[in-house]
């Protein structure tokens, strides 16, 4: 909370990027990484681990407008740091708008982790919400590289407040600079996934500094503790794929003895769309394989991150930096080592050394307690424009933290039975109760 | 002439790619009313069609042993020129940015009717390449269908503008040279991104001149040799592209270029192992780069 209070402090602009975050010379003690109590799953079975992979069936989506105008906008920020030549093309942040012709509210949505503002996920709430009457403008993650390059002032992400400072400053100039003639009557935040705890965050921060007066939060399928969640996805791939970089080698081999035999016995001419749908249902059936899969799609993610904040704070781990990579360089060799790599290792290595480095009085205890959802606890409690959605069985969830949600929330929290983690995003009833969360009608309770 | 201001509209393109602020671009409409049902009519689809049911109509024919995950190729791939195709793979993303989305996008935003007649109308002339490499990889059948295909859809269809012949349960089903030389034992080779073309290999290069020079000696009606000829090219890049919802850099990650050239090169190596589901083939050792 202390930190909320001063975050502009912290975010200053960081000029000098090779000192920065060099930990050369100052001693940075060892760091644990957060451990995970529980199974790996949290609170997914079977069916909800089919539906985190597998997402909302068609047939199940929610009504959706015919057309949906885009425009794309791409913003060099203020504050931008020299981009890493090995990140040429990350300059400038994208993100999406979509404009009514009338005058209407606007709806920012932030995308989960490792999504750009253009992702399908973001895709669905766009159509959602535009269909509804909104201007919407959709904003990648603040752990999309193209965020961390063009707009993060640190390079090290995965710190909510750091993380929600940074976004907050890039929707005011966005929002400053929306083209056409848009006018906004009101602006809400919807997120999912970690986007959901980057909405809620940006929500109490503008509450304290008033720049854009948002009005309501949605909050879907938000983590609680979020190193917690993080460490559940690291012992699944753990389990499921094996650690180091060999886990990953035999699941390809696998995965590709897999579809080789299948496209052989399809008699097909080429691989196509349909035949890779139909693939996927037939190569991932067991708990085991569907579990490989979710913590493969969050390691892929995981890896840019890693190189990011490896780079941008100097810690040496892949990147060395002295001899920062060229453009041109290959990376394969980086690329593989980072696949062993899980987020506990970024945390002690990379994460951790330099925030302790940067904030002073910040221990390992304190940077843990500050990315839990209940740094902004009050304002979930107390302000009845934050609302949550989320699932009993979402895999980045236990029991404490679904029913620390359902006791904050009190009765601005619906929970559905089914859907994972995101499994249900973009059904009609996810989607109708975020809406009239949105226009405040929600009067909902525990479904 | 016309080159020369060609390049230099180029050069304007890629010299904007410096600017600062903000920049705004028009992009082509969502659809997601249309695109849901699309999804719905491909799931009710996946089950008839889907690997598993297929799997039963090709047991009667003799197979070669299952693939073992042992089988697998390497994950490293052979690419002895990277760093000129990383060169190429960044040409390629900057001409995409000013050149060739623009273009495609301001074509997204004709009525759809006429870009599907376009797009069927390339695909017609591509099916003479087919049946003449579907004959020479001794795969009679599936020539038959492309020529079937053909007569269909220039003469009912008009042309090719309307592709009738899916109608008939005449499924489309391109091939190329490059196959054709992989039917032929060829490995796909040194991965190789070509210029504005994009991902590739040498095998498939040579075989896309292959292709070329098929057409360009057929001749049909006159289009490849006459003045036509100058807009096919840039007709066909057109429709290709809007075609393609691949983005540069939209992963905004550093090893795009790596994940790019696994991902192509798996699945060229994927569809060779369907060309030889008769015979076991000799593998490379795993521990040479995939595709040498």
């Amino acid at each position: 909370m202390a930190r909320l209070a001063m975050a502009s402090d912290i975010a200053a602009p960081v000029n000098d990027a090779a000192n920065a975050g060099s930990v050369e010379g100052a001693p940075v003690p060892a760091v644990a990484a957060p451990a995970v109590q529980g199974p790996a799953t949290g609170l997914a079975d079977s069916a909800a681990l089919r539906a985190t992979v597998f997402g909302t069936p068609p047939q199940d989506r929610a009504p959706m407008p015919a057309r949906v105008p885009l425009v794309e906008i791409n913003v060099r920020m203020p504050w931008a740091r020299p981009v890493p030549a090995i990140f040429w093309f990350d300059g400038k942040l994208r993100v999406w708008f979509s404009a009514q012709d009338k005058p209407a509210p606007l709806a920012i949505v932030i995308a989960g982790t490792g999504g750009d503002g253009n992702s399908s996920g973001i895709s669905t709430l766009r159509g959602a919400l535009y269909g509804a009457g909104y201007h919407v403008l959709t904003v990648p993650s603040p752990t999309f590289p193209g965020f961390i390059v063009s707009t993060s002032r640190t390079g090290v992400v995965g710190d909510l407040l750091q993380d929600g400072q940074d976004l907050y400053a890039a929707m005011q100039i966005i929002v400053a600079h929306l083209p056409g003639k848009a006018v906004v009557t009101d602006i809400d935040v919807i997120g999912y996934s970690l986007g959901g705890a980057n909405a809620g965050i940006v929500k109490s921060i503008d509450a304290r500094e008033h720049k854009l007066h948002i009005h309501r939060a949605v909050m879907i399928e938000p983590p609680v503790n979020i190193f917690d969640s993080v460490g559940r996805l690291d012992k699944l791939f753990a389990e499921n794929i094996g650690s180091g970089e060999a886990g990953v080698e035999r699941l390809y081999q696998r995965l590709y003895a897999q579809l080789a035999n299948l496209y052989r016995a399809s008699n097909r001419v080429n691989i196509d769309e349909s035949f890779l749908l139909g693939a996927a249902g037939a190569v991932l059936t067991t708990d085991a394989e569907i579990s490989a899969a979710i913590a493969l799609t969050f390691r892929i993610d995981l890896m840019n991150v890693f190189f990011a904040g490896d780079l941008y704070a100097g810690t040496g781990v892949v990147v060395d930096p002295r001899h920062p990579p060229k453009v041109g360089d290959s990376l394969e060799r980086t690329e593989q080592i980072l696949r062993g790599k899980p987020f506990s290792e970024y945390y002690t290595k990379v994460f951790a050394p330099y925030y302790l480095k940067h904030h002073a009085n910040a221990t390992s205890a304190s940077l843990m307690a500050e990315n839990r959802l209940d740094v902004i606890g009050d304002d979930l409690r107390n302000n009845p424009d934050y609302y949550v959605q989320t699932n009993s069985d979402d895999l980045i969830l236990d029991r404490e933290e679904l029913s620390w949600l359902k006791t904050t929330l009190g009765s601005r929290i619906a929970v559905y039975d089914h859907g994972g983690h995101l499994g249900n995003l973009g059904d009609r009833r996810q989607v109708g109760d975020m809406l009239d969360m949105l226009a405040g009608r929600w009067h909902g309770g525990e479904r | 002439m016309r080159i020369a201001g060609a390049a230099a509209a180029v050069l304007l393109g890629l010299s904007g790619c410096a600017s600062t602020g903000i920049v705004i671009h028009r992009m082509p409409p969502e659809t997601p009313a249309a695109d849901n049902a699309a999804a719905i009519e491909r799931a009710k689809a996946l089950p008839a069609s889907g690997p598993q049911s297929a799997a039963q109509g090709a047991s009667a024919q003799p197979s070669a042993p299952p693939l073992t995950p042992a089988d697998a190729p390497s994950m490293k791939t052979y690419d002895p020129w990277e760093r000129l195709n990383r060169f190429d793979y960044r040409f390629n993303a900057r001409f995409d940015e000013a050149v060739f989305l623009p273009v495609s996008n301001a074509y997204r935003r004709l009525p759809a009717p006429l870009r599907t007649g376009v797009h069927n109308f390339f695909g017609n002339l591509s099916e003479i390449g087919s049946v003449v490499n579907y004959t020479i990889q001794g795969r009679l059948g599936l020539g038959a269908r492309s020529l079937g295909r053909l007569l269909v859809n220039s003469t009912l269809g008009i042309a090719g503008l309307f592709d009738v012949a899916t109608g008939f349960h005449l499924a489309y089903a391109p091939t190329g040279f490059g196959t054709t030389l992989a039917r032929w034992g060829m490995h796909p080779g040194p991965y190789l991104v070509v210029p504005l073309l994009g991902p590739s290999t040498l095998r498939e290069a040579v075989g896309s001149l292959g292709d070329f020079a098929t057409a360009y000696g057929i001749n049909v009606a006159n289009l490849y040799r006459g003045d036509a000829g100058w807009g096919l090219g840039p007709g066909d890049a057109v429709d290709t592209r809007s075609n393609e919802s691949f983005r540069y850099y939209s992963t905004g990650s550093p090893f795009e270029y790596e994940n790019v050239r696994f991902l192509y090169v798996r699945k060229l190596l994927l569809q060779d192992e369907g060309l030889h589901r008769t015979k076991p083939r000799e593998r490379p050792a795993p521990d040479v780069p995939a595709g040498q």
